[in-house]
């Protein structure tokens, strides 16, 4: 198999062939949009714009990735921006202030994300509460933290080099994107090929029965809430290169796009299923639509109003895909 | 057990001493704190606050999650203030269509839910983006700020520390809590909220319950977003942008249960009176306004793990 799904029990071939009916079909969406956009205006595949949308659709990527590790044993992460965010400060702070060099304060910024996932990990399994309400409550904690003590204040002094590397092209495409591919082929590998992934599915696809089957399902959750901040400060620092400064604003916006990319993707909210090849053409689709309308002027206004409706359609979608493969027998692991 | 201890067991108790103590702290600490002035502006920040709390403590009624609440009350907002600006709508009409939009939004939200199946948290996400698009899209992020004068000053007006602001939502509290308490579809709701299968197996409609919630919710969106109108004096596109945090924060500080069943009109009421007088007790400090999100996030962090030692504490005896 080339395909890029992972799940707990393994497939027989029907199930395999509705699973990748799912990323075809994404494809295709995704090839007849930029074949629309491009016959609307061709300013649509220009180096320019196709480098524009590589570096933002990167980014997209792994604050994909981000949601899709935690939803993998059925939890969420309201707290991806917030994370994001105190990362980005960190590492602004110490090369600003402090006069750290980059490495050091990238470092700093990534151990940030993982040590305030961490925290969420422990919250969720000490308190035996529903991982959406604290982590709507640490997205809160975290963010106003981070602006007592920061003052809202813009770290723009940081390296140029910071900037330079967000600008830098690799023929029509950011090296943004590269890391977000191999980000993704390293996660391919941890859900595939290791013990570690097989636990976190399996927790996922049924907590109970993993935990019977000596799975540690508490340190799996506290793992993938840790990989979760990490992969979250790591979307905030490629922001970061992208704008060349450390600004508190960041990750505002992440909640709907970390949904939005892993779920049009087909991983599945109640755990033990992902799709990382999913999650990266989820975050493509997202990025065509929001250049394609910029590009035909539509206007960034109207930008939500589609995204909301695509997760409808895709929802919907799955859905049905669902419904179809229960009644071939096919059943997941929902 | 003695009064004392039962007093304790209530699971508002600890709220209610938390509320006090402030009470007790602020007027001794600040003397602006007991000024007429003062306790209006109080007043008048809890009006909205509680409103949207309810929307979302009955969606947590049934065991549903609503993230469109703060959305729909955008698009209710300017939809309300829109007709009244450009269209010359009188009051009551464009009131009335705004309770409209909110309850037509909840009804989506609650048949989409029950429809597909699909886990209420990602419909309401989706329909929340909806919202905002079709917000932004027809305002383009401009307010609309030619309302009539009747109908703003009903939002600044008040009778010595009471603003007039108030008797919408107390008289929303008092129908919700007679709703939840003394009539059948009512304790349908909440019966449906506390387990889903027993429900359904004696009998109770339980998607037209989800149903229910929903469009009271939507409804409830659609009272704060105008209230938030009347208070602002201008129809903002940004209303119910920050409701989120607050929306969850207030029914599970007054110990509302995200598995459904559990909720409380009273515990509801009182943690926004916590949540607004800490906010007013940052103010008169001159504190960083950064400081009430931290704390908020924290408050609700120390709400959940009680209510946790509450649960462990009554398994054990």
């Amino acid at each position: 198999m080339t395909n890029a799904e992972v799940r707990a029990d393994r497939p027989g071939p029907q199930a395999w062939l509705v699973e990748q009916s799912n990323l075809l079909g994404l494809a295709a969406i995704i090839v007849l949009l930029w074949m629309a956009f491009t016959a609307r205006a061709p300013g649509f595949v220009t180096p320019f714009n196709l480098f524009a949308i590589s570096r933002s659709v990167a980014i997209d990527i792994v604050i994909g990735y981000s949601t899709m590790v935690v939803l993998a044993t059925g939890g969420m992460n309201l707290a991806i921006g917030s994370i994001g965010v105190c990362s980005v400060m960190l590492a602004g702070y110490l090369m600003q202030k402090l006069g750290l060099p980059v490495p050091l304060a990238f470092a700093a910024g990534l151990a940030l994300g993982a040590l305030l996932g961490f925290a969420n990990g422990t919250a969720i399994v000490r308190s035996g509460v529903n991982s959406f309400i604290i982590t709507l409550a640490s997205a809160s904690l975290f963010m106003g933290g981070m602006l007592i003590l920061t003052k809202a204040a813009i770290y723009n002094g940081v390296p140029p080099a910071i900037a330079a590397f967000g600008r830098m092209r690799w023929g029509f495409i950011s090296p943004l994107l590269l890391i977000a591919l191999a980000t993704g082929a390293a996660l391919l590998i941890l859900f595939r090929f290791t013990a570690l992934g097989r636990e976190i599915l399996a927790s996922g696809a049924n907590a109970r029965a993993a935990e019977l089957s000596g799975v540690p399902v508490g340190r799996v959750v506290v793992t993938v809430h840790t990989l979760s901040g990490l992969l979250a400060a790591g979307a905030g620092l490629m922001l970061m290169t992208r704008l060349g400064a450390a600004m508190p604003s960041i990750g505002e916006d992440w909640l709907l796009p970390s949904f939005v990319a892993p779920v049009l993707g087909g991983t599945l909210l109640a755990g033990g299923f992902v799709s990382i090849i999913g999650t990266i053409l989820g975050a493509l689709l997202v990025a065509t639509i929001r250049s394609g309308l910029l590009i035909v002027q539509v206007g960034n206004f109207w930008l939500q109003l589609f995204l909301g409706l695509i997760l409808l359609f895709a929802v919907m979608v799955d859905r049905y895909r669902g419904v179809y493969a229960e009644r071939r027998g096919l059943g997941r692991s929902s | 057990m003695n009064v004392a201890q039962r007093l304790l067991a209530k699971e508002w108790s600890a709220l209610a001493a938390a509320i006090l103590a402030g009470f007790v702290v602020l007027s001794l600490l600040s003397p602006e704190f007991l000024t007429e002035f003062n306790l209006y502006v109080m007043l008048r920040s809890f009006c909205v606050v509680l409103v949207v709390a309810f929307a979302q403590m009955l969606a947590l009624g049934v065991g549903q999650l609503n993230l469109s609440i703060g959305a729909l009350g955008g698009l209710v907002a300017i939809a309300a203030g829109g007709v009244m600006d450009k269209l010359g709508f009188p009051i009551a009409l464009a009131v009335g269509l705004g309770l409209l939009i909110g309850a037509a939004g909840g009804l989506a939200n609650g048949l989409l839910t029950v429809r597909t199946g699909i886990n209420g948290f990602i419909i309401t996400l989706a329909t929340a983006s909806v919202f905002t698009g079709v917000n932004l899209g027809v305002t383009e992020s401009i307010p609309f700020y030619n309302l009539p004068a009747a109908f703003v000053a009903f939002g600044t007006e008040r009778f010595f520390a009471i603003p007039y602001l108030l008797a919408p939502p107390i008289a929303v509290g008092a129908a919700l809590a007679f709703f939840l308490a003394r009539t059948v579809p009512g304790r349908y709701l909440l019966a449906v909220g506390g387990n889903p299968q027993a429900a359904e197996l004696s009998g109770l409609p339980r998607d037209r319950m989800i149903v229910l919630a929903h469009v009271l919710s939507g409804l409830l969106a659609a009272v704060g977003a105008i209230l938030a109108v009347a208070q602002l004096g201008s129809a903002q596109p940004t209303i119910g942008a920050d409701w989120l945090i607050i929306s969850f924060a207030a029914p599970i500080i007054g110990g509302a249960a995200l598995t459904g069943g559990h909720i409380s009109v009273a515990a509801t009421s009182l943690a926004v009176v916590l949540i607004v007088l800490i906010q007013n007790g940052m103010v008169l400090a001159k504190v960083d306004p950064y400081w009430v999100q931290f704390l908020l996030g924290a408050l609700i962090l120390v709400a959940v793990g009680l209510n946790r030692l509450r649960a462990l504490h009554a398994r054990s005896e």
